[in-house]
């Protein structure tokens, strides 16, 4: 689904809940990854001019958006008990 | 009885962990043991007790070529698949049926994109040892009158070899052949080998354990001059290599959804339609998936491998530039610190996310029992049930001491250069201290020849 051309402040809040969104999850690998790879896909599609492309980058954005939303809650839903090894802090 | 959920408001930035009391024992009983009431959390360092072993906290996962971690976009397109649109894709005369259809061909049509193939070329399987089992003995025994020579290598996964058995035990001739100090398989050797009666070539596209890439171009193109069919095991090579199943001319390739964060316990056969490869079912039933594999297609892992294969295609050159990346800081690191560090298998012909290294000196199972933060995968036999060192290993000519210290790292999509560092730190420590204590090692460093030394006999 193709929609409109969106704003510079559109896509700026589709990048922020991205970022917020991936901070919210409670496995380290999936976080980081998660964050990385909005930072990626951003950086790469910045030269987007074409009004089609940009728009089909956005709706594709927004439906990751709501992908990671709903893998938030299941992640968190069944975080194990212990952490990971990377998040425990070494005295 | 059921559980109390609490349902909390997404309100705000923070979203409040649920805690729901779990239905099912087994996921408790699974679960490594808890934090004891008496300590608090702050002052005990290793919650985790598990055969022996204590550590702080989940170890760093560094064993892609077991298993990996199933993507979220994957759980996602499956997830729907549990809860409400449960039907079985083979009723007929109900909307549940129906949808559960065009989900199955929905994801044949994923896989199928992600070789270059039809989907009516595409067969659901359990797994790559089903399938693998299908294209050993499936071809050889539908053509078992004309048919009667396999041709594979030393190399293979455990189940290809172990149907070669099988079929030998019925009277057909097989042929390993071997492969080079690299892990690569000579292919004038293979020319040679193959014969008017041979009815199928099995060469696996990238090893498990060491992760070397073999020519399968060109193996593809010899048996197509000698018109023989082709078999690649494509387990570890489906996302992370490009596979054209017309450019390389395979005739049948096994897939494994585990291995491309997809879900466990599903697979893919691929059978070439033009020119036909027939093969005699190993599962008998009920005729689905056109009599190759009876059994209803279990609907959400087959969603899953689609949704993964689809996943794969798009991430691959971002997560193959990332894994490089990776592979030569771990490997960089490591060899920055310590001497007599070997790499297992070609260095040049490889998939950067396994990494396989022989330890020189050093002990493999203290070794492992040292690395008890990170999980990783030993070369050796030694952490199964019998002490002999990997046949892969053996095949490659590497020798008895360097395969028991043999240790494979697997990189993958979500491996952090944090983990990269501190497996890099914590093997280094590891094999500095074990190596401090080996005598060998001593002499060694004092000049002498430990192959020339004549032991003393008491």
């Amino acid at each position: 689904m193709s929609g409109a051309v969106p704003s510079r402040a559109e896509v700026l809040s589709l990048f922020r809940s991205l970022l917020r969104t991936a901070a919210r999850f409670t496995d380290y690998n999936i976080r980081e990854y998660a964050r990385r790879r909005a930072i990626d896909g951003f950086r790469q599609r910045r030269g987007l001019s074409d009004p089609s492309s940009v728009a089909a980058a956005f709706s594709d954005g927004k439906s990751q958006l709501e992908i990671a939303r709903r893998q938030a809650v299941v992640y968190s839903v069944y975080a194990p008990r212990v952490k990971s090894v990377m998040e425990v802090k070494t005295v | 009885m059921a559980a109390k959920l609490v349902v909390a408001r997404l309100a705000g930035p923070r979203l409040f962990p649920l805690r729901l009391l779990p239905f099912s024992t087994a996921a408790v009983a699974a679960d490594p043991a808890p934090i004891p009431h008496n300590s608090s959390a702050a002052d005990d360092p290793d919650p985790v007790t598990v055969k022996g072993v204590k550590i702080s906290g989940r170890p760093l996962y560094l064993d892609m070529q077991a298993t990996t971690p199933v993507d979220p976009r994957v759980l996602d397109a499956m997830l729907p698949f549990y809860l409400s649109r449960y039907g079985n894709p083979h009723s007929r005369t109900h909307l549940y049926g129906w949808e559960s259809e065009a989900a199955v061909e929905a994801a044949r049509a994923q896989v199928a994109a992600a070789i270059n193939a039809s989907p009516k070329e595409v067969f659901f399987t359990s797994g790559a040892t089903e399938s693998n089992n299908i294209s050993v003995k499936g071809v050889m025994h539908f053509y078992r009158d004309k048919k009667r020579h396999v041709v594979t290598t030393q190399t293979e996964h455990k189940c290809v070899l172990d149907s070669c058995r099988h079929l030998q035990q019925e009277g057909f001739e097989v042929t390993y052949l071997p492969v080079g100090k690299d892990g690569i398989l000579d292919l004038d050797r293979l020319a040679d080998s193959i014969r008017p009666d041979t009815g199928l070539v099995s060469v696996m596209a990238v090893n498990n354990e060491i992760g070397v890439v073999q020519p399968i171009e060109e193996i593809g193109r010899i048996c197509l001059e000698k018109g023989v069919f082709f078999h690649t095991d494509a387990a570890q090579a489906l996302g992370k290599i490009p596979i054209d199943v017309d450019k390389v001319n395979i005739s049948l390739m096994s897939l494994s959804g585990h291995k491309i964060y997809g879900p466990k316990g599903v697979g893919a056969l691929y059978l070439r339609r033009r020119p036909r490869v027939r093969v005699e079912p190993q599962m008998n039933g009920g005729g689905q998936e056109r009599g190759i594999r009876s059994g209803t297609v279990p609907t959400p892992l087959v969603v899953g491998m689609g949704a993964a294969c689809e996943l794969s295609m798009r991430e691959m050159e971002y997560d193959g530039r990332r894994i490089a990346a990776l592979q030569e800081r771990l490997l960089n690191g490591i060899r920055a610190k310590l001497d007599g560090v070997v790499v297992n298998g070609s260095v040049e012909r490889r998939y950067a996310g396994n990494l396989n290294l022989s330890f020189a000196y050093v002990e493999g199972e203290s070794l492992l029992m040292g690395l008890k933060e990170v999980a990783v995968s030993s070369g050796s036999a030694c952490t199964s049930a019998s002490l002999e060192p990997s046949y892969v290993l053996r095949a490659l000519g590497v020798e008895e001491d360097m395969a028991h210290t043999s240790i494979r790292f697997g990189i993958g999509r979500f491996t952090t250069e944090a983990e990269i560092d501190r497996a890099v730190e914590l093997t280094v420590k590891q094999v500095k201290k074990l190596r401090e204590m080996s005598p060998l090692y001593e002499m060694v460093k004092e000049g002498i020849d430990i192959k020339n030394i004549q032991w003393a006999q008491h």
